[in-house]
């Protein structure tokens, strides 16, 4: 056999070991994959849209398909994030599975509610503030230039010309190479009267004067998971259309951080979610052309503002080192680029704006956030503004001042990291109330539920922690009150801790249920924590008192749809004057209409890039504290929901055995007063049950009762010829309420006896018990939790473990 | 046993001041203080551990009881003798480069402390090359390395390669953690082991000394 023939059927033997056929349903698409790789990496070249948060690092468990050809079952350690029940069914992860040989999966259905996906689109105008009118300068205007005659005769060139027609102004006239193109014929077809369209002094086209007043452009809010559109006419600076659709990036990851490990993985990772982004704008150009009737040669202009990592990808730049200590990103100007070298579809000399950044974190959205605030434009309120996506951006200050902070707040508040959690689309819980002793849910789209996104999570912890089925320290537990109790079976004991049942399989969408897990709760809280502390770290960089914010600002799409006292409730926000809060709806686009508006406040936010202090919070060890002190949930918030009624239920169910004392002392009926006078002295109480010498009760003695006998000089009278036999008792067993209703008295201690022996002494009830079963019921009508943390170190009485003991004994 | 329940109670719930009276009567009653750390504020510490792992507590917690054991700790320190003090092994711990996370890797440090090993924190941001200094300085038994992002993960098996290219891989065990990092991962990069949380961090440091 020839040589050369045989080495090339090894090659290709070689190949045929080396690679393996997927075959995906229901796209029925065929993929030849390198053997080894993982069915989620043989998937993500492709437009199959799969599952995840994590970019595919075998964390979450969301990329789940379906195995179609024989599987076995993978070894235990990759078990954890499946049911017995999925892996029976050959689901598995798509991340963890690795393609040895040929194979085929099953896909989940394509995704078809992208209809009703609930972004943000519009904004909210306040305080009357609008565009002044003499910002009113768009970034691509049109004139109107007339060419005279005189000018025309003596052979100047054409750019020459204009030059001279448009005056001292344009003496340095540019034009793109594209305008020249086609000037002479344009010129001429006008007869050198038309409309020039000018960006800075480039002149980008030459129109009829039909053309005048038909001026639109584009703005762009790079969201991490969403991307919005608006059109808008530049004549009137009116919004025409908007258009919004997810960010296809999602499947390299939810978060920045993944995609920019994708990145830094991938020779062509750059330029691959550069290709995805620009083709999901390109889409909504479409759409927004479309609704409005213009074409797109009519688009001069856009502006884009997104996080950091997003504007460098759409200008294909390597954001891989924001990544990582010192998150260092390639640029940070606000840059102005032609549109089409981006691949954007507009006129071809289009020009991009890019809204400037100020760090990694801090990117043109903040800014624009800003600049919609209108925070920068006053000196003398101290304004909060936060901007709860993806990612956590925070700024505080005035246009003299203004500092900002970034925090990694976003996973969970937007659903990712979170076991049913999902964004904003149909079937996302997004809103959760408490009535008639039930929770009811609003989801988007007015569907059966399929999980919660960010503010429903925020919701349900919020009144969870408002019926003590969260406690302060985030543990979920059973609810003990009456208000709760048809919520009782919801809680679920697994693997120590509990769960909660939000929806069983027939209330959910697709039969299965809906469980916010303990560990969801944890999420939660490292969320929360991490924008409370960045708040706080700010406040005390500034110099300031949270009293001294005059106006709190939210932005962004949770920022708009969680309730305000839901959000204070779990301590996502600082208490604040709800009056305070403005909700500026999705402010990074707001902000990039002004600026697209407006050539001064493209300036002003260059300028704000420049002056505004970022506090980088990775290298501070004093938001590591707050983070920490910022964990728990709030303890002691007023209560606002059904407050009454909880307090009182709890009250009338707290029992006298649950907080009584256990550990009282007690004196002998043989006992002399002057030994009596010494036990008060030292114990510093008022009296003491009296017990015979076989350790029954006997009476009780008080200092009224000592202080008559030593009034008749009885000092060697016994306790038990001066204590009182007729007593008022109670029983563990009675409720608390049951014996106050029994008796007008005012008894400062009531002995606690067996209800089967009425001498057999097992503790006090005293008033300062009754007391804090009140003050307890008041501050844990909510967030009941352990109470040892509650007891005052001088009562030396084990009131909080008999309380704790009998807490944890009903929850467990 | 039994003798120190209430002290491991008190080191569980994190209630400093019952934990300090609890170890000053446990000294009064003549209890030899290695039995105070071990069977009081250490096997406290394993249950904390324990409900960590579970999710029954949470960092605010694991933090409380920790700071309770430190201040039962500055009682007794005084009262052991030099030498006296056996310790589990030697850890170094630090966040690697290009990651400033200090907070999960100082709770593994606290509680593999807790559980009576000597720690050598190097911070965060350290570089393979640091690891490798300390290693030499410090003879460690363990090298245990944290890491927040899946960016800078890649600094694991970086640190792991200057290890073994200075000729110490052999002479210590290498462990791995992080939100990220999966024990996938740790095989992968030929990490000796991997450990979800912090109660998870001090079984398998114990399990790679033979401790039992």
């Amino acid at each position: 056999m020839d040589k050369e023939l045989k080495q090339k059927r090894v090659r290709k033997k070689k190949e045929q070991l080396d690679f393996v056929w997927l075959h995906v349903l229901p796209k029925d698409l065929w993929l030849k994959v390198r053997r080894g790789e993982t069915v989620w990496e043989a998937l993500q070249p492709t437009d199959v849209e799969i599952g995840g948060d994590c970019g595919g690092l075998g964390k979450c468990g969301k990329c789940k398909v379906k195995i179609l050809s024989p599987v076995g079952i993978p070894p235990i350690r990759e078990r954890d994030l499946l049911t017995e029940d999925e892996l029976d069914q050959g689901i598995r992860l798509a991340c963890r599975t690795g393609l040895k040989r040929d194979l085929v999966v099953s896909t989940e259905e394509a995704d078809s509610d992208q209809d009703y996906v609930q972004i943000l689109t519009t904004s909210h105008t306040h305080g009357g503030r609008h565009l002044p009118v003499h910002y009113f300068e768009p970034l691509v205007e049109k004139r109107l230039v007339t060419v005279s005659g005189g000018i025309q005769v003596d052979g100047l060139a054409d750019l020459e010309r204009l030059r001279l027609a448009m005056g001292p102004a344009y003496q340095k006239l540019k034009s793109t190479l594209n305008c020249l193109q086609t000037l002479p014929e344009a010129l001429r077809a006008t007869g050198y009267d038309g409309v020039a369209v000018l960006h800075e002094d480039f002149l980008l086209a030459w129109q009829d004067r039909a053309e005048m007043f038909h001026q639109y452009g584009i703005v762009f809010d790079l969201g991490t998971s969403t991307l919005v559109g608006k059109l808008i006419n530049l004549v009137d600076g009116v919004e025409v259309a908007v258009a919004s659709c997810l960010n296809s990036q999602s499947r390299y990851g939810t978060n920045v951080i993944s995609r920019l490990q994708y990145v830094r993985n991938h020779p062509r990772g750059v330029e691959n979610l550069h290709r995805i982004l620009i083709k999901n704008l390109n889409q909504l150009c479409a759409h927004l052309l479309e609704t409005a009737g213009v074409k797109a040669e009519d688009v001069f202009v856009a502006v884009a503002a997104g996080n950091t990592a997003m504007q460098h990808l759409l200008l294909k730049l390597n954001a891989s080192w924001i990544a990582e200590a010192p998150f260092t990103p390639v640029v940070t100007d606000g840059m102005a680029v032609r549109a089409s070298e981006t691949g954007l579809m507009l006129h071809p000399d289009a020009v991009l704006h890019v809204m400037p950044a100020k760090s990694g974190y801090i990117g043109g959205d903040l800014l624009g956030v800003i600049l919609a605030s209108g925070a920068s434009e006053q000196e003398e309120e101290i304004v909060l503004g936060l901007d709860l996506g993806t990612n956590g951006e925070i700024f505080l200050g005035n246009g003299s001042r203004m500092m900002t902070c970034s925090v990694a707040a976003g996973p969970a508040l937007e659903g990712a990291r979170i076991s049913d959690g999902m964004i904003a689309k149909a079937g996302a819980i997004q809103s959760v109330s408490f009535e008639g002793g039930d929770l009811h849910y609003l989801v988007v789209g007015n569907i059966k539920p399929k999980g919660l996104c960010g503010s429903g999570l925020v919701e349900l912890v919020a009144v969870l922690l408002e019926l003590g089925i969260i406690d302060h320290e985030g543990l979920i537990r059973r609810p003990r009150n009456k208000v709760a109790r048809k919520l009782r079976s919801r809680v679920v004991r697994r693997g120590g801790v509990n769960d909660f049942l939000v929806c069983s399989a027939d209330e959910s969408f697709h039969g299965k249920p809906i469980y916010l897990r303990q560990r969801d709760v944890r999420e939660l809280q490292l969320a929360k924590a991490a924008v409370a502390a960045g708040i706080r770290t700010l406040i005390e960089e500034m110099g300031v008192e949270i009293d001294d914010i005059s106006q709190v600002y939210l932005a962004g799409a949770l920022g708009n749809y969680v309730n305000r006292h839901s959000a204070m409730r779990i301590g996502l926000l600082p208490r604040f004057d709800p009056d305070k809060l403005v909700l500026l709806g999705n402010a990074a686009g707001t902000g990039a209409s002004m600026v697209i508006l407006s050539r001064e406040y493209w300036q002003m936010a260059k300028a704000l890039a420049v002056s505004i202090e970022h506090v980088e919070l990775s290298w501070r060890t004093d938001f590591d504290d707050h983070f920490v002190a910022n964990m728990d949930f709030p303890k002691d918030n007023a209560l606002h929901l059904h407050n009454n009624e909880a307090l009182n239920h709890i009250v009338s169910e707290v029992s006298v055995g649950e907080v009584m004392t256990t550990h009282y002392p007690t004196i002998r009926t043989t006992a002399t007063v002057l030994e009596m006078n010494n036990l008060l002295r030292d114990t510093g109480r008022h009296g003491f049950p009296v017990l015979d010498e076989n350790g029954r009760l006997f009476g009780v003695a008080t200092i009224a009762d000592l202080s008559r006998a030593l009034e008749k000089g009885g000092n060697d009278l016994r306790v038990g010829e001066i204590a009182t036999q007729e007593l008022f008792v109670a029983f563990p067993d009675q409720l608390l309420d049951e014996v106050l209703g029994a008796t007008r008295e005012d008894y400062g201690r009531i002995p606690v006896v067996e209800r089967d022996d009425m001498r057999c002494l097992v503790g006090v009830l005293r008033r300062q018990d009754i007391m804090k079963a009140y003050r307890l019921a008041l501050k844990k009508a909510t967030a009941r939790e352990n109470g040892c943390n509650e007891i005052p170190e001088s009562d030396n009485d084990n009131w909080s473990e008999a309380l704790n003991g009998a807490r944890q004994g009903n929850g467990n | 046993m039994s003798d120190f329940k209430a002290l491991s109670d008190a080191v569980i719930k994190g209630d400093i001041n019952a934990a300090v009276a609890q170890t000053q009567q446990a000294l009064e009653a003549g209890h030899n203080p290695h039995d105070v750390i071990d069977k009081g504020l250490v096997a406290g510490m394993d249950e904390v551990g324990n409900r960590f792992s579970k999710g029954q507590f949470f960092v605010p917690q694991m933090l409380r009881a920790a700071k309770t054991m430190q201040e039962c700790m500055k009682l007794l320190h005084p009262l052991l003798k030099e030498g006296d003090v056996v310790s589990k092994g030697k850890i170094l711990i630090g966040t690697v480069k290009g990651d400033l996370h200090d907070i999960g890797k100082n709770l593994v440090a606290m509680m593999l402390e807790g559980a009576g090993f000597e720690i050598v924190d190097l911070g965060v941001d350290v570089p393979p090359e640091k690891f490798v200094e300390k290693v030499q300085e410090n003879r460690p038994d363990i090298v245990a390395m944290s890491a927040l992002l899946s960016t800078t993960m890649p600094a694991m098996p970086q640190t792991i390669t200057a290890i073994e290219k200075a000729g110490l891989r052999d002479k210590v065990k290498v462990m791995i953690g992080g939100a990220p990092v999966t024990e996938k991962y740790a095989q992968e990069i030929k990490s000796d082991g991997y450990a979800s949380d912090a109660g998870g961090a001090v079984n398998k440091a114990k399990g790679l000394l033979g401790i039992p």
